[in-house]
């Protein structure tokens, strides 16, 4: 019977000083050291911030989670909240945390050189650092580019069974619903999204890479995906019969998302999150971001990876993105109601 | 005196259940909140196909966990069979493996593009198909994952049972399969329910797998509520009709079981039949294959794709991550099992009540909860102590306790309570109150009886449970995610962080770790329970 009562002093000794050691984690943040909530993840975060300590000299600690889950986590943290930065990957995810008061409003002529105006909240409560652009994937063995135009035409019959989309429930899509909501009206947003539903030849993917798989096996022939996925692909299997198409190039344009940051309103370091905001922005950080994960520089200045750049370039949507935020819900109960899954 | 020093022990079991309960009890008062719009769309354009898709899911793998668990586990009892030896416990092996690791690997493996149809369609001409239409894929792929739960319950529950009786089915003239059909799964019957019912909450609270599948559940409802329309109050709002479901699964599972006990305390390990030559062979054939499909055949996966990749992903930091995993699964296994322990103390019978019952119930039911629903419910409970702490002149906790490991070990042991409490309440099932009243009568204090009698005497049950939920807390996910402090990144983390952005070989690097360091703890479990032999 000792034996049970050592364990269990021992393990109470074990918990209490666990206790204490993250509650002084807590309080040795002081010193020049910026905290960071991210639902981007570690490994596209780790490499930026290595090298932006490197630079300046402060350090940066960072917390990855789910974009919903950090948000009310730092509604609730109030002013006592240890982050300086929220950092995400869907501008819809900004808008919202913009709405939740979490953000503070940072006016740097440095960023707003560095960045295009559309890809910037209006009140510069945050800032776009990576472009992803949304746009259609084609088998090139069973379609021609002149058969695609827009992502209105995949609602047309002649796609019937050829069709692979991602879940409803991916902020990708909802974002990309939101635009043709705003483009063409909640109306033709229905039947495309009617048409959509008709044309799939599978469940919706739970993966952009699995849509992509799936065309290469023959099971749809084409599919909607973020040039990214698509870029890592054709960087490990080079002869994937697989081509990327811009959609909407004589109308609106690609649909556009962004990974962005802003700094969060009670920020206890707030000179040290700014200056992470500017340099994320700057040509050194966007190449960075360019060559992590095929992603578009927002940066203008800077150029694209090299498998990037062999895309040619497209004409981007230029609605403001906070605009997906705002209409995010009313495309997920329009997809909703059609069956979208 | 006495009877006050009884009332004293059920005050404080029902104060500590009620403590265990308060994540759930606070995301259940979001009912207190008017109902919102989002309802009528849910119940419209949602509510009916998921509510009938989770009805199939649970029905499905139901049958199916309960026919293989017990098959397997009476195959492994009651005969010799080649290969018997290891594949009793090799059968435990899935337990390792994570279910959204499980159905990202029998994905990559039987969808369309996996190579398994591509192979079949080339060979046979035949059309390919979608795995993930229809219900069965993922009924299967939950069955292979759980019915460990099943198999283990049904396993004890066929040692304890008297060889006599099959002995005399055996002289009575019936074959095999009478005697397993008429005395032996009646006889496991509690037990058999009892797996069926950890199953079925594990499921009902699942996303990993059903987010992958793209499957509608009631999870999906939730998900909905909370990550589209950013309603945290109607996503708690249908969690907590998830805690109801999970009440009337338990309920009926109390009424299966009735108030029948047929356990003897003696285990014996005679095995009543000998299977050999083609027979016998047929019936290795069957254990192995299941062996195959639910663990050698994705680890074998996962061991292919994370070679692949192994250079590219390994580094210093996964020091880190298992050191993270190993203290985190460690200190909750401890703490749970304590207050499992705690609760499942047998008490006097006459004196006890019916409401300490409940309670202690109720404090189990956080199972059926998704992970990270308990987890914002324990945030926004921290918050109402705030708003009281404040409210008489003091401040806000928040920034204190979020992110503190106390709160995530909190978080675990309301979760996983019910397993634990589960198993140490079968072994204190068991301890008949004679032992109380002769330890009474020679005068010994409780704190005696407890120490010196009841706690060995449960001690095989604590062990087992304590194991159990160390291998659900290595596996948790959305509540780790949630609520671990700065640098607590455990190996789970890891997995989901990578095949979130469609890594997959590289997620199988963590993964694979895991199913190594959950084999280990299963390891261990297993040489306990063949020492207790």
């Amino acid at each position: 019977m000792f034996i049970f009562l050592k364990k269990l002093l021992l393990s109470l000794a074990l918990f209490f000083t666990l206790l204490t050691s993250s509650i002084t984690q807590i309080q040795a943040s002081t010193g020049d050291t910026v905290t960071v909530y991210s639902s981007r993840k570690e490994h596209l975060i780790k490499p930026l911030f290595k090298q932006f300590t490197k630079d300046t000299g402060i350090k940066v600690k960072y917390l990855t989670g789910k974009g919903g889950d950090l948000i009310e986590r730092l509604k609730l943290e109030g002013d006592k909240t240890p982050a300086d930065m929220f950092m995400t990957v869907d501008a819809g995810d900004l808008w919202y945390a913009g709405t939740q008061n979490i953000f503070q409003s940072v006016s740097s002529d440095i960023i707003n050189s560095n960045i295009p105006s559309h890809l910037r909240d209006p009140d510069g409560l945050w800032t776009g650092l990576s472009v992803r652009a949304r746009t259609i994937v084609y088998s090139t063995d069973r379609v021609s580019p002149d058969e695609l135009s827009t992502y209105a035409d995949l609602a047309n019959a002649k796609w019937s069974g050829k069709l692979c989309l991602r879940t409803s429930k991916k902020i990708y899509t909802k974002s990309l619903v939101a635009s043709i909501i705003h483009n063409q009206g909640n109306e033709n947003a229905k039947q495309i999204i009617n048409g959509w539903v008709s044309n799939l030849a599978a469940v919706p993917n739970a993966k952009d890479s699995h849509i992509m798989n799936a065309i290469i096996a023959g099971q749809c022939d084409v599919g909607i995906v973020n040039t990214y996925y698509f870029g890592r692909l054709i960087e490990k299997s080079p002869d994937a019969p697989l081509k990327l198409y811009w959609a909407n190039q004589d109308s609106t344009g690609v649909h556009v998302n962004v990974s962005g940051a802003g700094v969060t309103k009670y920020a206890p370091k707030l000179k040290g999150s700014t200056k992470l905001l500017e340099w994320l922005s700057s040509a050194k950080a966007q190449a960075i971001y360019a060559s992590l994960n095929k992603e578009y520089p927002a940066n203008q200045n800077i150029a694209s990876d090299e498998i990037v750049s062999s895309w040619g370039s497209f004409k981007q949507d230029k609605m403001n993105l906070s605009i997906a935020g705002k209409l995010q819900s009313e495309a997920v109960t329009l997809m909703q109601r059609q069956g979208y899954k | 005196m006495l009877r006050n020093t009884i009332t004293r022990s059920n005050i404080w079991v029902s104060l500590l259940a009620i403590i265990v309960s308060l994540p759930m009890l606070v995301v259940a008062s979001s009912w207190l909140i008017p109902i919102s719009d989002l309802w009528l769309h849910f119940a419209q354009s949602l509510l009916p196909e998921l509510i009938t898709s989770t009805l199939i899911l649970l029905a499905g793998v139901a049958i199916g966990v309960s026919i293989l668990g017990s098959v397997l586990a009476y195959l492994v009892v009651m005969v010799e069979f080649p290969g018997r030896r290891w594949l009793e416990w090799a059968l435990f092996l899935p337990f390792a493996v994570p279910a959204y690791v499980m159905a990202f690997v029998y994905l990559g493996v039987f969808d369309y593009s996996g190579y398994a149809q591509v192979i079949i369609r080339d060979i046979t001409g035949l059309p390919g198909f979608d795995i993930r239409s229809g219900h069965w894929a993922i009924i299967l792929t939950f069955v292979l994952v759980f019915y460990p739960y099943v198999y283990m319950m049904a396993r004890a529950s066929f040692k304890c049972q008297k060889i006599q009786m099959i002995e005399a089915g055996k002289m009575l003239g019936a074959n095999p399969l009478r005697v397993f059909l008429r005395i032996s799964m009646p006889l496991a019957r509690p037990a058999i329910a009892a797996g069926v019912l950890v199953t079925l909450m594990e499921t009902l609270a699942d996303f990993g797998v059903v987010s992958l599948f793209n499957y509608s559940t009631f999870t999906t409802a939730i998900y909905s509520a909370w990550g589209d329309f950013r309603s945290i109050e109607v996503a708690a709002q249908l969690a907590s009709l998830l805690v109801l479901v999970a009440f009337f699964l338990i309920y009926f599972e109390r009424k299966a079981r009735g108030k029948a006990k047929y356990y003897s305390t003696e285990v014996t390990d005679i095995k009543p039949y000998r299977a050999t030559g083609l027979i016998g062979w047929l019936i290795f054939l069957f254990v192995f294959g299941v062996f195959m499909l639910a663990f050698a055949m994705p680890i074998l996966q996962i061991i292919i794709w994370s070679s692949s990749v192994f250079k590219e992903e390994w580094s210093l930091k996964y020091l880190d991550y298992f050191s993270s995993t190993f203290i985190l699964t460690l200190s909750a296994a401890i703490l749970t099992v304590i207050v499992a322990a705690l609760l499942a103390l047998p008490r006097d019978r006459v004196k006890n009540s019916k409401v300490v019952q409940a309670l202690i119930r109720l404090s189990t039911l956080g199972y059926a909860l998704p992970g990270s629903v308990m987890a914002v419910g324990l945030l926004y409970l921290v918050q109402n102590i705030s708003t009281v702490s404040i409210y008489f002149g003091g401040s806000s906790i928040n920034h204190i306790l979020f992110g503190s490991i106390a709160l995530l070990l909190f978080a675990y042991i309301s979760r996983f309570i019910a397993i634990a409490y589960n198993s140490a309440n079968a072994s204190s099932d068991q301890i008949k109150p004679v032992y109380g009243h002769s330890a009474k009568l020679l005068g010994a204090s409780r704190f005696r009886l407890v120490m010196e009698v009841y706690l060995p005497m449960m001690a095989p049950g604590i062990l087992a449970g304590g194991l159990l939920v160390a291998v659900d807390v290595m596996k948790e996910l959305p509540a780790t995610y949630l609520l671990r402090p700065f640098g607590w990144d455990t190996l789970a983390v890891r997995v989901y962080e990578l095949s979130a952005e469609g890594l997959f070989e590289r997620a199988s690097v963590p993964a694979l770790i895991m199913v190594i360091f959950g084999a280990s703890l299963l390891f261990i479990f297993h040489r306990l329970d063949s020492n207790k032999i």
